[in-house]
């Protein structure tokens, strides 16, 4: 469909042409709703909301580029927008940029017994991993769901959150980090010994043992 | 600590750049080939970062299996509700017409009467969708 078209496209087809491309995201929104606002009324709230968004702007959208990308922008800035401040969340603090330099004083895991920690990731109840993602902060929150659970590009995060692509990697590092220590915390109330997880150990720092 | 002197860079910043390689963005950082580099003369680095793929890999496994969910049907019909609602556009047609009459008498006498019918016809399409957003059916 050229952009002639568009221009003389019914409203009546233009609703069907949405009904038919958009609505199939719907489960992905609401689940992706889910997690970004921690309850099922306001998820719903917030899908419908997306929806009826990207439908009053639907005819901005150009055919042929990534429908699903651009809900999820709708979806994420509509969250950011509204129900953010209604949920009054703690946010990161500013100074993200300079933490994350901080942390790349990183040195090697000394345990790479990798079997614990990868053990405890199968046999995790999905509750336990639904509740270790809601407890992080919610821009490592969106950022690590974006892109592990949705498998977004780094590139289209940042579109979708309007944040810049170096951002986005400092919340990935550091979300992706925090979430397994508290996966690692929830799989020891399970009785695994994984030790630890996503984080690093000093003998190591300090140089290889002969 | 470097392995390799001082000229090169060392294993923290290629730990710290481990994030840039699972996301297939290794050119984003500072000095890619070095890092590459690197990892192909560091056996603790490379088994960092195997060690660190593996990890990722499991663990996307598990956000994934956690976090599927179905939208409640009733969400559906009521999205469906509204789209009806917001697409259902209404028609304003406005026609004015006018009739332009012009009549010269010359020096003879002669009456040249002249009658100009213009016709003009806007179709407009409102959209009654104004506060839309969060409003329930």
């Amino acid at each position: 469909m050229t952009s002639k078209d568009l221009v003389l496209e019914s409203a009546s087809d233009r609703t069907i042409r949405f009904e038919r491309d958009a609505l199939v995201f719907m489960d992905q929104l609401y689940a992706a709703a889910l997690r970004y606002t921690r309850n099922p009324e306001d998820a719903r709230d917030l899908v419908q909301d997306t929806y009826i968004k990207a439908f009053t702007s639907f005819h901005q959208f150009e055919e042929g580029t990534n429908l699903r990308a651009w809900l999820y922008r709708v979806l994420t800035t509509t969250f950011i927008n509204s129900y953010r401040k209604k949920q009054r969340q703690p946010l990161i603090a500013n100074n993200e940029l300079e933490d994350w330099q901080i942390d790349q004083a990183q040195s090697h895991t000394s345990d790479l017994g990798k079997s614990a920690e990868v053990e405890a990731l199968e046999n995790l109840p999905d509750s336990d991993i639904k509740n270790a993602l809601q407890e992080l902060p919610e821009e490592f929150r969106m950022a690590v769901y974006l892109a592990d659970v949705e498998g977004f590009s780094y590139k289209e995060i940042a579109e979708i959150v309007g944040i810049p692509a170096g951002t986005v990697m400092s919340r990935l590092h550091r979300g992706r980090k925090l979430l397994r220590e508290k996966l690692a915390d929830y799989a020891r109330e399970l009785g695994y010994t994984t030790g630890t997880a996503g984080s690093t150990d000093s003998a190591a720092a300090e140089g290889e043992k002969p | 600590m470097s392995l390799f002197g001082a000229e090169r860079i060392g294993c923290p910043e290629v730990l710290a750049s481990i994030v840039f390689i699972i996301e297939d963005a290794i050119e984003q950082v500072e000095r890619p080939q070095e890092v590459r580099n690197h990892i192909d003369l560091c056996p603790n680095c490379s088994r960092q970062l195997d060690h660190e793929r593996l990890t990722h890999t499991f663990l996307v496994d598990a956000l994934r299996r956690a976090c599927v969910e179905k939208a409640p049907e009733s969400l559906y019909e009521s999205i469906q509700k509204q789209l009806m609602g917001a697409g259902s556009t209404t028609e304003v047609v406005t026609t004015f017409s006018m009739t332009e009459i012009s009549i010269e008498i010359d020096e003879f006498g002669n009456v040249e009467h002249r009658e100009v019918q213009i016709e003009e016809t806007h179709v407009q399409h409102i959209n009654f969708d104004d506060g839309l957003p969060g409003g329930k059916i």
